[in-house]
């Protein structure tokens, strides 16, 4: 589930980030800002304006937050899970409902292998025009590695719900692609 | 294509991204703002920030049309009467003046208590906002002095 790591030892800068410097926490900001604009980028559907807007309530929250990071994880890590939050804290807000959203007499049968080849641009478009859940589902899984558990703690939702979700996203993709495969 | 192609597909996405313009600006200013007014700065993606605006805007329009009565009434006002103004720290909740010349003014300064009084509600820790609401108690009890005194 956490994206790689940088390779970067900010040790020293999330300490006085924490402190109240300022300098260290822009230094955190150009060095982690476009792995958490990338993941909100893309559970904000491929908006730019919207994933501008979270990314930028992400570091302000992470700014607030940081005199109670304990280290027990690295901080892009801590970081990024902060703002994937507030991405699916966004989606939340705006009511999103999954199901009836979806319509289901559009997704392939059970037995049907809902995979797809795509060019990378044609996907991009096609995971944009997924209802915001059933999106948040596919590249929390999909794109950024989580398991069904942690989606199911972060989106409120049982394992088999998220498993369910997976699969109508996967289903819907393929269909805004056309069944290309 | 199978699971294991689909997923090195999508995993392909997982791409870092540079925002198009340089966040940190905008991050910078709002944690200066924090600081100053020692509020919180969060305001999420979903509420529309026009919409504060508005509120603030309309507070502004509202404080300058007070400030513009407040000194048509004070210019009215006989010398004599102000010192006596001066120890009135509450107007009534709604009072309208036989004099038709300055009802509108009260009518107007009523109003715009009752929004400040509303802006407040939101933001009950804004010392602009209560002074402002100070103010235009006061101008609504000088109004009702100058009305008194008009008889």
């Amino acid at each position: 589930m956490s994206p790689a790591p940088t390779g970067a030892n900010d040790t020293d800068d999330v300490r006085a980030a924490a402190a109240g410097d300022r300098q260290a926490f822009q230094r955190l900001y150009r060095l982690h800002v476009g792995r958490v604009h990338g993941a909100v980028y893309r559970l904000a559907g491929y908006d730019h304006a919207r994933a501008e807007d979270l990314t930028q309530d992400a570091f302000i929250r992470a700014w607030q937050k940081l005199p109670g990071f304990r280290h027990e994880s690295a901080f892009g890590t801590w970081l990024y899970r902060l703002a994937v939050n507030v991405a699916l804290m966004d989606i939340r807000a705006r009511g999103a409902d999954p199901v009836s959203m979806l319509d289901d007499e559009h997704l392939p049968d059970t037995g049907v292998t809902p995979f797809c080849a795509a060019e990378r641009d044609e996907l991009e478009h096609a995971i944009s025009q997924l209802p915001p859940r059933a999106r948040a589902v596919l590249v929390l899984h999909d794109i950024e590695g989580w398991l069904h558990e942690e989606i199911g703690n972060e989106l409120g939702m049982a394992v088999g719900t998220s498993k369910a979700q997976l699969h109508r996203a996967r289903g819907l993709l393929r269909k805004v692609l056309g069944e290309k495969s | 294509m199978n699971e294991f192609e689909w997923r090195r597909q999508m995993r392909d996405l997982r791409q870092p991204l540079t925002p198009r313009r340089d966040l940190w600006i905008s991050i910078d200013a709002a944690l200066d703002d924090a600081e100053r007014t020692h509020e919180p700065v969060i305001q999420t993606a979903s509420e529309h920030p026009s919409k504060h605006r508005q509120h603030w805007l309309l507070a502004a329009g509202l404080a300058a049309s007070v400030l513009l009565i407040g000194s048509i009434g004070w210019r009215l006002l006989p010398a004599s009467v102000t010192p006596r103004i001066a120890n009135i720290s509450k107007a009534p909740a709604s009072w309208k003046p036989a004099d038709p010349r300055l009802a509108g003014a009260a009518i107007e300064l009523d109003a715009a208590r009752m929004e400040l009084q509303l802006a407040i509600q939101q933001a009950p820790h804004s010392p602009a906002l209560q002074r402002l609401l100070n103010r235009t108690e006061l101008q609504q009890a000088q109004l009702r002095q100058l009305a008194n005194q008009a008889g």
